[in-house]
């Protein structure tokens, strides 16, 4: 116990004898009921489908339940449903849910809330676009029970509706999925997940408040991420919002908070020298620097350029200047996909591990580059595109590029990069960004990697041999023709520098030592924790 | 003087409507797009195009300011693209920890700073005076952030005697409240009570030169009677603009306070709206601040009666 909270419980327990009551007992036994957790940002809005930045769904998963679920394997099992069963030709599945699902509002999850549901989340989503487009009839068969017929077969069913790639399938109230299209936010947040909302207390930009669903009924398996029995041990999970990390790292220390998602590296040393604080990696599937260059604008339009350019980088500086030092947090990449997982390939990676500057100078010399300045926007606000973009604009410099540093804000290069315009006249050469992980396990997943020319991520690269390989992976039936297909897609990706991955890093969680049951993960997985 | 504020309360209108059409159009030429930061990274050109079509946001300028306009007049600032809230019930939210903090820092600096001029000017030209020039120095040098980190390290991490971050509503008790505003408030009034203790020594050291203060003192009245009621209601007028002036001062600062501290009020909320683009925010707490601050005005310039008859409306 610090010693504020000393001097309160005194004055708490002189106050309550006088009284003759005994609240202290029972206050500290409320406050170990209380998760205080500083997320990785504001919970600016909390409709999961409607908005899909990663903090929202780390929120929804308290809330919204979904059919299915990623274990820590990356491998979907059930979770609202009970079980499945696919037609001879693969064309029809039918699904069955749980007995016993229950919404906040204690209306019983029914197959029609499944239906529409999956109906508003199918536009906003990669895999559910692939869905729509093979989707002949999706219908609930009776209260429990809800059928698909496809007009081809799709293996990937489970893992679409289990990932936990933005936006996840999560099961809202009928009334609300068909009263809000899927580019219109909800106004009601009633899931069926296994904590609560209080909407009354959110406070965007400050606090948002969960509290204990006594309806839910978690599945009998033990928890992993998101797949298991979510059994919650504590009442109440309240996200105390910090946009300052040294604040952060000073009310953890301080005892004002609980859990951490994303102690930044330089304040890591700090909080491993106080004895009250946890600190490990947070995602074992952590994030993939990249910069984008734009294919269709001189100077990257030259796959000849792009190559100078991917040839001289070294990997170990951009890691370096995001992470440190420290080695155990990056790796370099020969391949495109999130190291450790089962498609990770270094088929034709070479040159993305080269980092010889000489020889990107004489490719660069050879390609024709004429000096034409390269527009780099680099958004100061957000730390791993600032760092990134240093290291890009020096780097540049060093092949001998002309560089135009445009140092601007994450909202405007959010604007910015949509522009298709030459550089000179409000376009862009380049920009930073990052993947997480999670999401570049699989090219439906991963829209950065896709090379389908208007309808690629921006850059617009357009590599049909990258393209070849998706339908690919799709059809294959087992883990070699997967990654059969992906190790060409890798190599495709690689030769026309579909974008630069810059490495791979990790990052760290921290928590109060009297907080157990924290496990690794995409996401702060909240069940299974406890406070002492 | 009643029609001088009937006068001055309708000049408030043109007023805040410049403020307005500036406002608009600011953020309507500012780069920057809320419905791709809604969007995400895996949205497509057309999904941006829907969302930003679903926010209005598509609108030619003169619809959409139309538009905006229509609803101020009718008491709606709008509701916020991201939230989905209603502007207004996101600012009540958020205007007690700003106004707290406000009052809070503003008696400090004025209980604080006052003092130090006075006998700055009294004792000038030795110790005490140096140190108070001293600390204004200081005081207007270092940023706020450093100050806010300093004191809660020194405060909260090491004495353990308050807490780093956080707000405590009013309601929940004195103790709470002011318990979570010691720190903040001290911080931003850093610069607060450099800025006064040094008007009010320059001002103090015009009026203690004056023939009537030499009459006083060759009456025999005493020391602390010359010094605070004689000297320093004729040099309030100065100081009472300063105030004023600081409140500007202080809206500026409650940005960074806030954010150093986690306090969940007006300031944060405007970076954070202005980060995401969330526009009805932004136009909705800038004209509140304009309000504010033409609303200031007025009270100063009223107060100046009081301190100097010789001011008339």
């Amino acid at each position: 116990m610090d010693r504020r909270s000393f001097i309160k419980a005194g004055v708490a327990a002189g106050v309550v004898a006088g009284s003759g009551g005994m609240a202290a007992p029972a206050l500290s036994q409320a406050a170990n009921r209380t998760l205080r957790f500083v997320p990785q940002a504001n919970l600016a809005n909390f409709d999961p489908i409607w908005g899909t930045q990663y903090v929202v769904r780390n929120a929804a998963v308290l809330v919204w339940d979904t059919l299915y679920g990623f274990d820590d394997k990356l491998e979907a099992q059930r979770q609202m449903v009970e079980g499945e069963q696919v037609s001879q030709d693969g064309l029809t599945w039918t699904f069955r849910l749980r007995e016993g699902l229950r919404f906040h509002d204690n209306e019983p999850v029914r197959a029609r809330d499944v239906v529409a549901s999956i109906n508003r989340w199918m536009p906003r989503d990669p895999m559910g676009q692939l869905l729509r487009a093979l989707g002949d009839e999706l219908v609930a068969v009776d209260d429990r029970t809800f059928r698909w017929r496809l007009k081809a077969p799709f293996p990937k069913m489970k893992m679409a509706l289990g990932k936990n790639a933005t936006p996840m399938c999560f099961i809202m109230p009928e009334r609300i999925a068909t009263r809000f299209d899927s580019f219109t936010q909800v106004n009601e947040y009633v899931g069926s997940g296994p904590m609560r909302f209080v909407r009354n207390e959110w406070v965007p930009g400050a606090r948002a408040v969960f509290q204990r669903f006594d309806g839910y009924v978690p599945r009998n398996e033990p928890a992993s991420w998101l797949a298991g029995g979510k059994r919650m041990m504590v009442d109440r999970v309240e996200w105390v919002i910090m946009p300052d990390p040294a604040t952060a790292s000073a009310a953890l220390q301080n005892g004002e908070v609980d859990w951490w998602e994303n102690p930044i590296t330089d304040l890591v040393p700090v909080l491993r020298r106080n004895r009250n604080i946890a600190v490990d990696i947070a995602d074992p599937l952590g994030n993939i620097g990249s910069f984008r260059m734009n294919h269709l604008q001189p100077p990257f339009n030259n796959p000849r350029v792009r190559q100078a350019v991917m040839t001289a980088l070294s990997q170990r500086d951009y890691m370096t200047a995001l992470v440190g030092n420290d080695e155990n947090l990056w790796k370099t990449l020969g391949g495109f996909f999130t190291p450790g997982t089962p498609l990770y390939t270094e088929e034709g990676g070479e040159m993305m591990k080269a980092a010889n500057l000489e020889r990107g100078r004489q490719m660069l010399r050879e390609s024709g580059y004429a000096g034409e300045p390269v527009v780099c926007l680099v958004a100061q606000d957000q730390p791993i595109t600032k760092a990134q973009g240093d290291v890009t604009a020096d780097l540049l410099r060093r092949l001998g590029m002309t560089v135009d540093y445009v140092a601007t804000d994450w909202g405007t290069v959010g604007q910015r990069r949509a522009l298709k315009n030459p550089p000179n006249q409000g376009g862009w050469s380049m920009f930073h960004t990052w993947h997480a992980g999670a999401d570049a396990i699989n090219p439906v997943l991963y829209n950065a990697v896709r090379a389908n020319g208007d309808g690629a991520w921006f850059g617009w690269p357009n590599v049909p041999a990258v393209e070849a390989e998706v339908p690919n992976w799709l059809a294959a039936s087992n883990l070699a023709e997967e990654r059969a297909a992906i190790g060409r897609l890798n190599r495709a990706a690689v030769e026309n520098v579909v974008y630069a991955p810059t490495g791979f890093f990790l990052g760290y969680q921290a928590w109060r030592r009297n907080v157990s049951g924290i496990v690794k993960g995409p996401i702060p997985f909240a069940w299974g924790v406890s406070k002492s | 003087m009643f029609a001088y504020v009937v006068r001055r309360v309708l000049a408030t209108i043109p007023v805040m409507a410049v403020v307005a059409l500036f406002v608009f159009s600011l953020l309507y030429i500012a780069p920057g797009d809320p419905a791709a930061v809604i969007a995400g990274d895996q949205a497509t050109p057309a999904d941006i195009e829907r969302i930003r079509a679903s926010l209005g946001l598509d609108r030619p300028y003169l619809v959409r300011f139309g538009a905006w306009v229509w609803d101020i007049m009718r008491g709606d600032l709008g509701t916020s693209i991201f939230t989905n809230l209603p502007v207004s019930t996101m600012i009540a939210q958020r205007i007690e920890p700003t106004l707290s903090l406000m009052v809070v820092t503003l008696l400090l600096a004025v209980s604080v700073a006052v003092p130090m001029g006075v006998v700055a000017a009294w004792r000038q030209g030795t110790v005490i005076d140096r140190a108070v020039m001293g600390f204004a120095v200081l005081g207007f040098s270092v940023p706020v952030f450093v100050v806010g980190y300093v004191l809660a390290y020194v405060f909260a991490l090491e004495l353990d005697w308050l807490p780093v971050q956080g707000y405590t509503p009013f309601s929940r008790g004195f103790g709470p409240w002011i318990e979570n505003l010691i720190l903040p408030a001290i911080a931003l009034g850093t610069v607060y009570i450099a800025l006064i203790a040094r008007i009010t020594r320059a001002t103090m050291l015009e009026v203690l030169q004056q023939d009537y203060i030499r009459t006083a003192k060759a009456k025999g009245v005493g020391q602390r009677a010359i010094l605070f009621l004689h000297a320093l209601k004729n040099a309030a007028v100065p100081i009472v603009t300063v105030i004023g002036i600081g409140i500007a001062l202080l809206i500026g600062g409650a940005v960074v306070t806030e954010s150093v501290f986690a306090i969940p009020g007006l300031g944060r909320l405007t970076v954070d709206a202005i980060l995401r683009r969330d526009y009805p925010v932004i136009q909705g707490v800038v004209l509140l601040f304009s309000f504010v601050y033409v609303l200031v005005n007025l009270v100063i310039d009223l107060l100046y009666t009081l301190f100097d008859p010789r001011i008339r409306y």
